[in-house]
């Protein structure tokens, strides 16, 4: 467990100073792949640092499970450090090292010998699907490709916790998917932790189990995914989760609902069955909605007519097939 | 007056095999006082690369005064520096004449230089890198030995090729004090009889040496740089296809 108490990172600048932290207090429990979301310069960079003390923090306290990181010493940081994997945006490999030299690497650090060190870079390629590129130099190998060997070298000393640092900022959608399967294949099949820092919304949606909204150096709000992008309580979060060029659209008068769909909703074609059903015409402004096995999740803005009616007819029925509707916009 | 091709002392020095023996002097030299000039300078690099603000482990006062050290011997010009360290090589060694003791100046002018293009090369490595080794554990003695310097490997070889190059330039001021190679031979020989052949001829074996460690130290620079390779076989690679 990872348990960031009153933590706050501040940088002397020329101005007087940058609050990058301020008070952040976060648990991030064993088993979950946390997401922490936030615009750029919100501090997602500076508080993923600030666990594996890349970064030393201002004030307050990092607890890996129970042991307050900021106290230790040299050595001690060492050992902590080689329990916490870490992967960048930029991958960050040596240049001048093949894929299966730059997977040793963290090996060598700890003096694993020879022979077990081989072995245990064959597993791990394997593991990330390069074992066919274990000659490759960092320069022949495309990005997710490499992304994934920061990934497999991240793991070699069979750390905890896994820090993904804007790990698929630099990827394509479709490698992004790949690595984020992948993230989570190893965090159900090694049970490694994982902190997820990210910019985009759906990187959370498709992997994480809980999130923390980062505004402005200070947690706008936290939970569970699915408890956050269902109900956004903050400013900050609402902005994440809903487009701002849709919420343009939507203002302007008329009854907008955003309808949720968690999982629980049935299966019945919703939107169909308002115009059947009850005779309400709805106009679908936005949709992301997908169906993982065979259940949908995601969220609609629909537009109703300006008729009392129809509106709480729409709403009776929306209660009844189970999905989640808010008249926020 | 002497012609300008077979001058008298042309041929008195290709009897007693002089040009063999000069230009023996000048990779002597030249690669005796780099050797040297490493030794020191390569580490004194390092310091500055990691000392540095914004380097792995900032100590900014030392940083500073060994920047002060290294400029005010990088901006003594070399002639100046040679009369200045007459005393003190004889003080060292004994001697202020001949090639040891041309050695010992080469690598004092030569040995800041080198720290600067050993900086330089490090500060070229990726920060993101050396934040990664970091996370893994590795503290500033295996960063260095691990990242730095295999990483910068290319950009060293062509730092010491330029290096090089450059005391091979130094070294032709050897005839000040007596010491050997291509430089002395053209000015404290062949210069007072007017002997254009003999300077002709050391300009030439002067100019293929430098092309010589030139292109080798290129070549070996490119060849172990696993970047420029890769995009070269993908290059061929595309060709062929």
């Amino acid at each position: 467990m990872i348990e960031l108490r009153n933590l706050t990172k501040i940088y002397p600048s020329k101005a007087g100073e940058t609050v990058a932290l301020e008070s952040i207090d976060l648990t991030i429990p064993d088993g979950s792949i946390y997401g922490v979301i936030g615009l750029s310069g919100a501090g997602k960079s500076t508080l993923v640092r600030c666990i594996n003390l890349l970064e030393k923090p201002t004030r307050g306290q990092v607890l890996l499970d129970g042991e307050d990181v900021t106290a230790a010493k040299k050595k001690r940081l060492g050992e902590i450090r080689r329990g916490i994997g870490m992967i960048f945006q930029s991958f960050n490999l040596l240049e001048q090292r093949t894929a299966a030299a730059n997977v040793r690497f963290p090996l060598e650090l700890n003096k694993t010998p020879r022979g077990e060190a081989k072995q245990r870079v064959e597993e791990l390629l394997a593991l990330v699907g390069l074992s066919e590129k274990a000659d490759a130099y960092p320069s022949q190998l495309s990005g997710g490709q490499k992304q994934r060997v920061a990934i497999a070298r991240a793991l070699a000393t069979r750390p905890k916790y896994l820090l993904c640092d804007e790990a698929t900022s630099a990827l394509d959608p479709a490698t992004t998917e790949s690595i984020l399967q992948l993230l989570k294949k190893i965090n159900r099949e090694l049970g490694v932790t994982i902190v997820v820092i990210t910019h985009e919304m759906k990187v959370v949606e498709s992997v994480c189990t809980h999130v923390a909204v980062l505004d402005q150096s200070r947690i706008a709000e936290e939970g569970r995914v699915e408890d956050v992008f269902s109900f956004p309580q903050s400013e900050i979060a609402k902005q994440l989760i809903i487009p701002g060029l849709i919420r343009s659209i939507a203002g302007g008068g008329g009854n907008k609902l955003r309808l949720v769909f968690h999982g629980d909703t049935s299966d019945e074609p919703v939107i169909s069955g308002l115009a059947i059903e009850c005779g309400v015409p709805a106009n679908i402004l936005f949709a992301d909605t997908r169906r993982i096995d065979g259940k949908t999740f995601g969220h609609m803005v629909i537009e109703l007519p300006e008729n009392g009616k129809q509106v709480s007819a729409a709403k009776e029925y929306l209660a009844a097939h189970n999905v989640v509707f808010k008249e926020e916009l | 007056m002497n012609g300008l091709l077979a001058s008298k002392l042309f041929g008195q020095l290709i009897e007693t095999n002089a040009f063999p023996l000069a230009v023996w002097e000048t990779v002597y030299l030249t690669f005796a006082s780099a050797a040297i000039a490493y030794l020191i300078g390569l580490p004194l690099g390092v310091l500055l690369a990691v000392t540095d603000r914004g380097g792995l482990k900032p100590v900014l006062w030392l940083n500073k005064i060994v920047g002060i050290v290294v400029n005010i011997f990088r901006s003594i010009p070399f002639i100046i520096l040679m009369v200045a360290l007459i005393p003190v090589s004889r003080a060292i060694l004994g001697t202020s004449i001949g090639n040891g003791a041309m050695i010992f100046m080469l690598v004092v002018a030569a040995a800041p230089y080198v720290a600067r293009m050993v900086e330089s090369s490090l500060k070229e490595v990726d920060a993101g890198v050396v934040e990664a080794a970091k996370s893994m554990g590795a503290g500033t003695f295996k960063i260095i030995w691990k990242v730095y310097l295999p990483e910068a490997k290319p950009s060293l070889l062509v730092g010491a090729v330029i290096s090089t190059v450059t005391i091979l330039g130094y070294s032709a001021m050897a005839g000040t004090i007596a010491a050997g190679g291509l430089g002395s031979l053209a000015v404290t020989q062949a210069r007072p009889s007017n002997a254009q052949d003999v300077i002709w001829l050391c300009v030439l074996l002067i100019v293929i040496i430098v092309q010589i460690i030139q292109e080798l130290g290129m070549y070996l620079a490119t060849r172990t740089d696993k970047r420029i390779r890769a995009k070269g076989r993908k290059k061929k690679a595309e060709a062929g296809k």
